[in-house]
């Protein structure tokens, strides 16, 4: 026995990852899957077929009560009137210096219910966020994670190797749209939503249905994916990742998600003012896409170079099976963060070549 | 997991595999170091003529999630290097002990040979690792 397998969570399907070998490691205190034969294979699978991830680590929050919509509002930096019932929303809650408590996506059941999907690293810390900022409004809170399983079906085909096994037709949910429908006679909750850059869906229904779903999705002929390959995804898509481009150290706006911050004419919102002052006067440093020209691989915290002065630093990095090349994302002073610019990655020792390139690598939604 | 080590190779307690010839040998990972690895999408290789002395780091693996060393198992001069590795380092995973080579090394010192382990004791120690 190793002091490492005290003290973690399981998903639902943690023996069923087990069992199919997959390789489990630590992360944001879950024994999860990390790949199951080879990342590389995996992220093939999703951008040219699909992909199955077990994403039942992820938090899950109910938001009842008239007063939903308002406290939001409050907590949220986009904007609520923009959304309607049977959408969801993408969007950041912020510390009032405009650094991100989490960033999450909402969906409207009704303007008196809310579904919250969370980070799984950052679930207490929102819940004691939420709740410590609930006031007189009538809103309550149920933490649903550990009763329901999470799981992510993305790719390039995963539309029409779903499509079979559910009763709504996907062509009819637009994208960041939901259903509550049945995937072979369970009750699933499915959100047009992903974090892959294929198309596809994000589940969520009774853990105890979990193994059951699982297979049905694998049968579909989708390859089970993992948390590298997830990663591997995002990262040419250009997601935020919560502790790499977005933290309480980054603000929003620092982080490129302006466009998330919205002026709310009449509402005020926590971290509005510092945002609203960044959105038009801008920032210091900006996250911005890297390429590295040299051979070698770019990872977090690598140091960024020009003119042998530091301008940042990486903020993740790594190899793009699609591409075939390393890229990576970065937080680099505003004026050295024009693309073109050239500049030098510190990996291991020596500087690398590099090149401050647009954004995203690769997204097919 | 079942890994294959073959009974005529040495091996180091940081995973890499030595085949003796005389005055030569030929060093690369295990199969145990790359399936650690996982995916390898970068190796970085001396140049020959390089001079390391055992233990050293001689070189970087690099695979999609993480960066292993590529430690000199033995002291000796670089007189070959597997340049195919530069465009296909997934050679390493494929076939750590045929096409995924890495080095042939002219060796200076017989007396270092003790210092390397045999099949069993490298089967031991994977063991240990690998729980």
């Amino acid at each position: 026995m190793s002091e490492e397998n005290l003290n973690f969570k399981k998903t639902p399907l943690y023996e069923t990852h087990v069992k199919l070998g997959a390789r489990m490691v630590d992360f944001a205190g879950f024994k999860m899957p990390v790949q199951y034969e080879s990342i590389i294979k995996e992220h093939e699978a999703v951008r040219t077929t699909a992909g199955v991830f077990d994403i039942s680590h992820m938090g899950e929050f109910l938001l009842e009560g008239k007063d939903v919509i308002p406290f939001l509002q409050y907590i949220m930096i986009n904007d609520l009137n923009l959304l309607e019932p049977s959408k969801g929303q993408y969007s950041i809650m912020c510390y009032e210096n405009g650094t991100v408590v989490d960033d999450l996506v909402y969906y409207e059941e009704s303007p008196e219910r809310f579904r919250m999907i969370v980070n799984a690293g950052n679930i207490q810390k929102d819940l004691e966020w939420l709740t410590s900022h609930i006031g007189n409004h009538d809103v309550k809170i149920t933490n649903l994670s550990d009763k329901r399983a999470r799981l992510a079906f993305q790719g390039l085909k995963a539309d029409e190797m779903l499509q079979p096994l559910l009763n709504v037709d996907l062509s009819n949910v637009k994208r960041f749209y939901f259903a509550n429908c049945e995937l072979n006679n369970k009750s699933i909750f499915l959100a047009r939503t992903g974090y892959t850059g294929e198309k596809g869906v994000e589940i969520s229904f009774e853990s105890r249905f979990a193994e059951e779903v699982w297979h049905n999705l694998l049968e579909t002929g989708a390859s089970p994916a993992g948390l590298g390959a997830r990663d591997s995804l995002r990262l040419e898509a250009c997601y935020s990742l919560y502790g790499h481009e977005i933290s309480d150290s980054i603000t929003a706006i620092e982080a490129g998600l302006s466009w998330l911050a919205k002026p709310k004419e009449g509402i005020d919102y926590i971290g509005k003012e510092v945002l609203m002052k960044q959105k038009s006067q801008g920032t210091d440093r900006n996250i911005v896409g890297l390429n590295l020209l040299d051979k070698g691989i770019i990872r977090e915290n690598y140091r960024i170079f020009k003119d042998n002065n530091q301008i940042g630093y990486v903020t993740s990095g790594g190899y793009s099976p699609t591409l075939k090349k390393t890229i990576g994302l970065g937080l680099v002073k505003k004026e050295l963060s024009e693309v073109g610019t050239e500049i030098e990655i510190e990996v291991r020792n020596k500087l690398l070549k590099g090149k401050i390139v647009s954004t995203p690598f690769y997204r097919n939604v | 997991m079942d890994y294959k080590f073959p009974d005529n190779l040495k091996y180091t307690s940081t995973h890499e595999w030595v085949k003796i010839d005389d005055e030569e040998a030929i060093v690369g990972i295990t199969d145990y170091a790359q399936y650690q690895l996982g995916d390898i999408v970068f190796v970085e290789l001396p140049d020959i003529g390089m001079v390391f002395e055992k233990g050293s780091n001689a070189g970087e693996i690099e695979s999609v999630k993480a960066v292993g060393d590529f430690i000199m198992p033995l002291s000796g001069e670089v007189i070959e290097i597997n340049e195919n590795l530069a465009d296909a380092p997934e050679l390493v995973n494929a076939s750590p002990y045929g096409e995924g080579w890495m080095i042939k090394i002219k060796i200076n010192h017989d007396d270092e040979f003790k210092d390397l382990l045999n099949v069993e004791q490298y089967k031991e120690l994977v063991e240990k690792e690998d729980h």
